[in-house]
């Protein structure tokens, strides 16, 4: 039927083009000075998403109609090296990718009627949906990708924006600085990835999933790699899952991440960013089924994860970091659920978590309310139920466990202190080396920055 | 061992030194303390003056001091202060006068070159003076226009004289100084006055080509020489004024020298700690120790080995342990620490001072939750705040040692730190030859002043000259705008009662109804509309809380609320209960709700947990999409469903009020001292009706209405509610006290101290929602029959007042169009009500700046766009000893000053006063909010509240003659303080003449109406129609045929 083909082609150019073309005109207008009032904002960005979600609700459809699992809407190759590399842009419509493209319609359309509302008159509001579009348009291209390139491209899109959203404060010191780990944490999940591509091009020779993960609908693919090979992807691949999705070491940056006005958290660290990396895993599962010590591997991570992240969000004591680690914990769970070789309950998982976090942290701010309703209703202060900590018979390790649990289990001191440290004092002593090398040459001081005293108190001070 | 205790040990020679200095110590804590922020749990919103601490000064000076304490600012910018000089907010003629009025005799003194100290210091606020670093300035004057074209303020006039005298003096002197053989003794003349730089400044441009300069050229080498004349001229000038002290925190000091902030290790631990110490449930695990006090936590936590592998904590546990095992107390630990870091005795106050304020919210708060226990859940011991010092000021002694080390490779002692750092950073603080220079090179040219004018002046005139410009300081600048942007105010609030007040209309007649509001500012257009509306009805304004200070818990209530002012500390307690055969029906749905509610906070806390997170997410998770997209899309519909569910479970609409005493055993609320005796309710009653002026006269129906807001995802729903109450909804007070009025027994000890009830008066009690602009009225079951057509009339009035008070209201919303009907206008208060995006409910107390206590007959017909809050009082019914008139004013003045202080410190600077923007806001502990991720607890009000407010000191215009509020000042500190400081400002209106005279400086002056007539309108509506701005006051006459134009100002 080629005539489905046809249609299904132009619905997936909708659901990836819409965004593209939301991204474009916010950006662009932004670029040029002339920012869109709020209200055409808003009704732009509603028309955008309702085409994206109606365009792959429709996909999802004729899927269901014509009994079609595996949909390729392949864009061409955009840099050819004949027998060396080819640069393909393809989309792959699937049971993964379908559900999670409209769960990010879904869930980003919903927070953009949201947003719309409660960034009214925010001196940021053309910035937030500028990287709002930026972010959507992130999230459905890593969805839908059907090569490593294209995955990456969407992810690298999720990753900036998120970031600048958590920075959205820039007047305010705490935002950025978080910010930058973030940042950090996201450079190494993707410096993980293109790794991960390189080998995935040595390996089969180019970035198409289906060549990698053998031929197959999702979940079913066999894929023609050696135990050995799919162990190295597998690793990296999981050390950028780990980075994205907040897997210990990493958990730290969610919660930092709380930087951002209230619909950015809920929906992107809360509910679609953090999921990703557990996504990618779904992505590669067929590396997984291979691999008996990758799939220990992911196992493990998820599981010491999710016990981490319920010990740490037992003691918060802010809302959003609560919510935070309880996101962090079911992703863990989701994380260890793949490992043990789960395809459907992982992807359900998944979307049933995004939906529910997402109005939590919606309603966060409510929280006073509702606890005063709870408390109403039951007729009494609330029960403070069951502390996991509580069980513990000795004083010491509870005394102990709680300040490791306070104190996010040290993660972020460890990599502090064990990762960025090294790897400053590393580059420092870099630094020392070329400074005695181009002294030499230069017979004397050779750097004139060396002289300027830099200056770091406030510049203008109250008279 | 013995060595290490002994160094560290305070060297106290016996035992009287020792408590002496732990004595001095205390009370420097305690002096420090005051500097915290004094608000309570967010649930119990307590509006006060965010300066309180400083109330004993002047209010310039006292903010002066706050600025430089907080390093926030006391008063909004000068360019927006110049900005509504443009816009005509401010008039530059009452700019000249309070400057004028400021300065006194000494405005007239001349000042070389620049005519008057007047003059000069207007020319200072008329155009924007800019300073900066001297190297940015270098770079402006070198690479910017600065030395090319005339600033763009100057006026035409100004620029003119400047390049014609320049040119007249170059040709004159400049050049013929270079030229002796014409003119030998006038060459000789110049010649000393015209230094070498003029000189090469005119061969630069080409001196012999002179007659061909283009005007560019003049108008360059005019500047050119003018900056050259000015950085002369105050090149050997001393320095005039004393610079601010500098910092003296050793992390201060660290942050300027080496751009490491030692804040950001201790910050990060503490917040975290203090805020699990604090918390009243909402992480699941309570934290251990907790009970036996900060310290004893701390040490408990953080003594344990194979702790965090931070560095700069290296060798804290075993710190710790030395000061459990030598039982060294938290104020002995803060000794130790003070000499550790080196700071004499002489410098305590300051230096606690400035280390309780890098979190001072959530000192604060430990500091509130200590002093008032009993508006907690879990309070802490006493001396929490004193721990919580010692901790912070060991921390810091970690934190920066570590700092110093790392950054700057110091290893010396940290007593020897800060003459360290002075030492690295060296004093830079005096301004430079440039910015002097700049200052008096920008004044020149708005005045035109030339160089060789400045160029003749001699040093003496210089030092004037100079003097005079450092002196009037952006800040002082700021203080006389501020002076001129009240007055602009004062003088219409001033004006607006001096006309519409003295024409006697007394009291209605034969009044519909009469209804009673609080005295809250939000009430005003309500009650204007009302009476618009049905003009034969009678409006009065008391404190919200109706006499009545008690505890209440409604039938479906955990917890008794305190209903009172926050002074108050209640002493009975009223409960709602089910009567009437529901009792059955009641205790089935109280056993619902509380299945119910138990299942829900199972399922809140489950989704929070592992294995029934998982659970519940995986299987139900995806139906959370139909709340969600319900309640964002459809905020009305989802709330109406949930409304039309929540009817099965709640209580009967039948319940009572069990206010009266009864005798049981014992006292409290659970052991059943309940209510009011019958003399308590009469003195209650009394009061309630003398302090309004409303002893006779009344109508067959009274109405009293409490009041209240709800909205959602709103942390500061309670700064919406009563103030009066103690941020609860006030409507439980009004409904008992029309209870208690109704009680003939009552009416009874009414009449035999005087107060004639008539038998056919009711009165219904209600509340008036503000948010969603509803009323609701209690008891309605008990209104005889013979009353129901008036109730129902009333209520219609009500409705339609309602209406046109949304309507009123939706003018300041910017999301709400300005061509909506009343009926649509309903309508998108009670969405914005509903709605979880909605950042602005409703605008509070926003605008207020207005405060007035007297007869509503002067105030009736004025259209006070719901600036004023309205107090009623008679004085013609007061005592000799105005004893009536001291109690309502010892409520209104905390109330309404702390109110309006609260709104005008959180609105000059949001971030500093306030809570910033609430976007970011994160629910702490269930006690208040931080920014984002974890930060300071943020005190003060968020930039969606005060956004549209005008930050001024609220004027109280009180209907009493000078000599008594003189006596009330005088008997009253609280009152005679905030009048005499000038922290609100004050005017009265003789109860007989009607004359309104003003404070100022001691004593009152009579005031003088500067408009000799007030707009008019035929109604509120035809009067702000289409305008989103402040309006200008007017008067409403139904008669007046036709709205003059509105004003915005």
């Amino acid at each position: 039927m080629p005539d489905t083909q046809q249609l299904l082609f132009a619905l997936g150019i909708v659901v990836v083009g819409s965004p593209l073309l939301l991204t474009c005109i916010l950006g662009l207008s932004s670029l040029a000075s002339r920012k869109l009032s709020e209200e055409a904002t808003t009704r732009l960005g509603h028309v955008t998403i309702a085409c994206g979600l109606a365009a792959s609700i429709a996909i999802l459809l004729i899927m269901l109609a014509v009994d079609k699992r595996h949909i390729v809407v392949e864009l061409g190759n955009w840099v050819v090296i004949p027998d060396e590399y080819h640069f393909s842009v393809k989309f792959v419509f699937d049971r993964l990718s379908v559900p999670l493209a409209i769960l990010s319609y879904v869930l980003s359309g919903t927070i953009g009627a949201f947003a719309s509302q409660y960034m009214h008159r925010e001196p940021g509001f053309n910035r937030f949906f500028v990287l709002y579009a930026i972010f959507v348009l992130g999230m459905v291209v890593t969805s839908l990708a059907g090569t490593i390139e294209t995955l990456f491209t969407g992810w690298e899109l999720v990753g900036l924006s998120s970031v600048l959203l958590v920075a959205f404060y820039q007047e305010r010191p705490a935002p950025p600085r978080n910010a930058l780990w973030i940042w950090c944490v996201y450079r190494i999940s993707d410096a993980a990835l293109l790794l991960a591509a390189v080998v995935m091009h040595h390996l089969s020779g180019e970035g198409d999933f289906d060549r990698l993960l053998g031929s197959g609908a999702w979940p079913d693919e066999v894929s023609s790699l050696e135990p050995r090979q799919a162990l190295l992807v597998g690793a990296l691949l999981l050390v950028a899952a780990a980075g994205k999705s907040g897997l210990a070491p990493f958990s730290g940056w969610l919660p930092r991440a709380m930087e951002g006005p209230t619909p950015s958290s809920a929906v992107f660290y809360g509910a679609l960013s953090v999921h990703l990396g557990a996504f990618l895993l779904l992505r590669v599962s067929p590396l997984l089924d291979l691999s008996i010590w990758l799939s220990v591997a992911v196992a493990t991570l998820g599981l010491l994860t999710a016990i981490f992240a319920h010990l740490a969000g037992s003691v918060q004591t802010d809302i959003k970091s609560a919510l935070s680690f309880a996101s962090v914990a079911q992703v863990g769970v989701i994380v260890t659920e793949i490992g043990l070789g789960f395809r459907y309950l992982p992807l359900f998982h998944l979307l049933g978590h995004a939906c529910l976090r997402t109005l939590q942290f919606v309603r966060a701010p409510t929280l006073l309310q509702d606890y005063g309703t709870l408390e109403n209703a039951i007729g009494d202060r609330l029960p403070r139920v069951g502390a996991p900590l509580g069980r513990l018979g000795v004083e010491r390790y509870r005394l102990w466990l709680y300040r490791w649990s306070l104190e996010r289990g040290y993660l972020d001191s460890l990599l502090t202190e064990y990762v960025v440290f090294p790897f400053a004092r590393a580059f420092r002593w870099c630094n020392r080396m070329e400074r005695r090398w181009t002294d030499l040459l230069s017979h004397g001081p050779s750097r004139e920055s060396d002289q300027v005293q830099s200056h770091f108190g406030e510049f203008e001070e109250l008279p | 061992m013995l060595e290490v205790s002994r160094s560290l040990k305070p060297p106290f020679d016996d035992e009287f030194q020792r408590s002496a200095a732990l004595d001095q110590l205390n009370a420097s804590i305690e002096h420090a303390s005051h500097l915290l922020p004094a608000q309570g749990p967010i649930t119990v919103f307590i509006h006060h003056n965010t300066l309180h601490a400083f109330e004993d000064l002047p209010f310039p000076e006292a903010v002066k001091r706050a600025a430089h304490v907080f390093g926030c600012n006391p008063y909004l910018s000068e360019d927006q202060y110049r900005e509504a000089l443009r816009s005509g907010r401010i008039r530059f003629a009452e700019l000249k006068q309070v400057l004028h009025r400021d300065l006194g005799e000494r405005a007239d003194e001349s000042i070389p070159c620049f005519g008057t100290r007047l003059d000069l210091l207007l020319a200072m606020l008329h155009d924007p003076l800019r300073t900066g670093p001297s190297e940015e300035l270098v770079w402006f004057v070198a690479e910017a226009n600065a030395l090319r074209r005339i600033r763009p303020e100057a006026s035409a006039a100004a620029r003119a004289r400047l390049i014609a005298e320049t040119r007249r003096w170059v040709i004159r002197d400049l050049r013929g100084g270079g030229d002796p053989g014409e003119a030998p003794a006038r060459g000789a003349k110049t010649q000393a006055r015209a230094p070498q730089s003029l000189k090469e400044l005119l061969d630069r441009f080409g001196g012999s080509t002179i007659e061909n300069w283009t005007d560019d050229a003049w108008e360059s080498f005019a500047l050119q020489s003018l900056w050259r004349v000015c950085c002369d001229g105050v090149r050997d000038l001393p320095i005039f004024a004393v610079p601010p002290a500098g910092p003296i925190r050793h992390r201060d000091l660290l942050l300027e020298a080496t751009g490491e902030d030692a804040d950001l290790l201790v910050n990060g631990l503490l917040m975290r700690f203090v805020a699990a110490f604090l918390d009243q449930g909402l992480a699941p695990s309570e934290m251990p120790l907790r009970n036996e006090g900060f310290c004893r936590a701390f040490y408990g936590l953080y003594g344990q080995p194979a702790g965090s592998p931070d560095r700069w904590l290296r060798g804290l546990p075993e710190e710790l342990r030395r000061l459990t095992d030598r039982r060294i107390s938290p104020l002995e630990s803060i000794f130790e620490s003070l000499e550790a870091l080196g700071v004499p005795s002489d410098e305590w106050d300051d230096f606690l001072s400035a280390t309780f304020l890098p979190l001072r919210g959530w000192g604060g708060m430990l500091r509130q939750i200590e002093i008032r226990g009993d508006r907690a859940v879990h309070p802490v011991p006493p001396g929490s705040l004193v721990e919580f010092l010692a901790i912070r000021l060991l921390l810091d002694r970690f934190a920066a040692a570590h700092v110093a080390r790392q950054a700057m490779d110091f290893k010396g002692p940290l007593a020897e730190l800060r003459s360290a750092l002075h030492e690295r950073l060296g004093r830079h603080r005096q301004p430079t030859v440039e910015q002097r220079a700049f200052l008096v090179f920008q004044l020149a040219q708005v005045v035109g002043l030339s160089p060789d004018m400045l160029q003749r002046l001699d040093q003496p005139a210089w030092s004037k000259i100079v003097r005079e410009i450092e002196a009037f300081n952006g800040l002082e600048r700021r203080r006389v705008f501020h002076m001129a942007y009240e007055r602009r105010l004062t003088t219409q609030g001033l004006d607006a009662i001096s006309i519409h007040a003295p024409p006697r209309r007394g009291r209605p007649t034969a009044p519909a109804f009469q209804i009673a509001c609080c005295l809250d500012e939000r009430e005003e257009s309500f009650r204007r509309h009302l009476e618009e509306l049905a003009p034969s009805v009678e409006t009065f304004g008391a404190a919200g809380f109706y006499s009545l200070a008690m505890y209440y818990r409604g039938a479906a209530d955990a917890h008794f609320t305190p209903l009172c002012p926050v002074i108050i500390r209640p002493q009975h307690w009223v409960v709602e209960e089910v009567g009437n055969g529901h009792e059955q029906a009641h205790h089935r749905r109280a056993k619902t709700r509380r299945a119910l509610g138990l299942a829900s906070h199972r399922l809140h806390r489950g989704t929070r947990t592992l294995a029934s997170g998982a659970v519940l997410t995986g299987a139900a998770g995806v139906l959370a999409t139909f709340p969600l997209v319900a309640r964002i899309l459809f905020p009305r519909l989802a709330a109406r469903i949930r409304k039309t569910l929540g009817h099965i479970v709640q209580p009967p609409p039948v319940t009572r009020l069990h206010i009266e005493f009864e005798e049981r055993a014992g006292g409290g609320p659970d052991d059943g001292h309940v209510g009011f005796t019958v003399d308590e309710m009469t003195l209650a009653a009394e009061r309630l009706l003398r302090d309004m002026g409303f002893t006779s006269g009344f109508a067959r129906l009274v109405l009293l209405l409490g009041h209240g807001s709800n909205s959602l995802n709103n942390p500061y729903n309670s700064a919406y509610n009563c103030g009066a109450c103690g941020g609860s909804a006030g409507g439980p007070n009004a409904r008992a006290m029309a209870h208690i009025l109704n009680d003939t027994r009552i009416r009874e000890g009414l009449a035999r101290r005087g107060i004639e009830l008539p038998s056919e008066t009711v009165f219904v009690g209600g509340m008036h929602n503000t948010c969603n602009e509803t009323v609701t009225f209690s008891d309605l079951d008990q209104l005889p029959p013979s009353h129901r057509e008036e109730f129902q009339q009333a209520q219609r009035s009500i409705e339609a007042a309602c209406d046109r008070n949304a309507h009123e209201r939706c003018r300041r919303f910017m999301s709400a169009p300005l061509t909506l009907s009343f009926h649509a206008a309903r309508q998108h208060v009670e969405g914005r009500s509903e709605d979880l995006a909605q950042t602005r409910p409703e605008l509070g107390h926003a605008t207020n700046a207005l405060t007035i206590v007297g007869r509503r007959e002067w105030t009736r017909g004025l259209f006070l766009d719901r600036r004023a809050f309205l107090t009623s009082y008679d004085p013609t019914q007061d005592d000799d000893e105005q004893g009536i008139l001291t109690r309502i004013l010892q409520a209104v003045f905390p109330v309404c000053a702390g109110i309006n202080l609260e709104y005008y410190f959180s609105r000059v600077d949001n971030s500093g006063f306030g809570s910033g923007t609430k976007l970011p806001h994160n629910l702490a502990s269930l006690l208040g909010v931080m920014d984002g991720a974890a930060s300071d607890l943020r005190t003060g009000l968020p930039w969606q509240m005060v956004e549209i407010h005008e930050p001024v000191r609220s004027l109280f215009i009180i209907e009493t003659t000078p000599e008594a509020m003189l006596r009330i000042m005088d008997r009253n500190e609280g009152i005679g303080r905030l009048c005499r400081n000038g922290w609100i400002q004050l005017a009265l209106l003789h109860p007989e003449s009607r004359q309104v005279s003003v404070f100022h400086d001691g004593a009152f002056e009579l005031y003088e109406a500067q408009a000799s007539a007030l707009p008019k309108a035929a109604s509120s509506v035809d009067w702000y129609r289409g305008w989103r701005d402040h309006l200008e006051f007017s008067q409403i006459d139904a008669g007046a045929d036709q709205a003059s134009q509105p004003n915005s100002h």
